[in-house]
């Protein structure tokens, strides 16, 4: 169980990834037509975004990185999702404070996991069970 | 995802043709860019036959195929204060996202 000051924490940092609209507003009943436009396009549409320049870095992918590419593409010659757009619509549908806030693995493996809730292969309850059980594994909280 | 009974859509397009990007609104998911919509570029390549990204990303199987192509685009038409006469962009849509230019 989170202890009360994390609990304020992650509540905060809900708060701090919600759009910043640095204009008065009672309440969004009407967006502007521009912004509008913007909360519409898909948030991998990135090109022509200004954006700090960032360091280039080589990088080896991470064991958790590898196993999630496999996992997503193993779901795909199953027969139970196609792991290119099925999958990136699945990363877009995260919105874009968590597309951009999560690591490129990070948005596939929530995809994967969505999609399987989303067809019924398992289900929510048995999917919180597992990661409860994992946890309590591995002596995490 | 092959299936060798799949309608595919005729192409409308070769290399060297001039066309449009169509201005369609975003509604949940495409791999068309904002950038350019509404944009003239050349057929720089015919590449697959193909779903589209629209299609394939409901797992709509038995849609019908189009063709794809690489279009050509120069980088000033895309963004007005690129600062290099001769630099193009090339990237890719199906059949359905393009339209004529005539003349």
């Amino acid at each position: 169980m989170p202890s009360r000051d994390e609990l304020r924490q992650y509540y905060e940092i809900g708060g701090e990834l919600a759009p910043a609209v640095h204009q008065h507003q009672d309440w969004p009943y009407e967006v502007p037509h521009p912004r509008y436009v913007a909360y519409m396009a898909p948030p991998h549409d990135v090109g022509g975004q200004a954006d700090a320049p960032v360091r280039y870095e080589e990088k080896e992918e991470e064991l958790w990185e590898l196993n999630t590419y496999v996992t997503c593409e193993v779901l795909g010659w199953k027969g139970v999702w196609n792991s290119e757009e099925r999958r990136r619509r699945g990363n877009n549908d995260l919105g874009l404070s968590l597309y951009y806030g999560l690591p490129y693995y990070g948005r596939w493996i929530w995809s994967a996991a969505r999609m399987l809730v989303d067809k019924n292969h398992v289900s929510l309850t048995e999917l919180l069970d597992k990661i409860a059980e994992v946890r309590s594994r591995y002596g995490k909280q | 995802m092959e299936s060798n009974d799949a309608k595919t859509v005729p192409a409308r397009f070769n290399v060297g043709d001039r066309v449009r990007v169509r201005d369609l609104p975003n509604l949940f998911y495409t791999r068309t860019q904002m950038y350019v919509r509404g944009v003239s570029g050349t057929i720089a390549a015919r590449t697959y036959e193909d779903l589209i990204p629209e299609d394939e990303a409901w797992n709509r199987d038995e849609a019908p195929r189009e063709q794809y192509y690489i279009v050509r685009f120069r980088q000033k038409d895309l963004w007005e204060d690129y600062p290099f006469d001769n630099d193009t962009l090339q990237t890719e849509f199906p059949d359905r996202w393009l339209e004529p230019v005539s003349g």
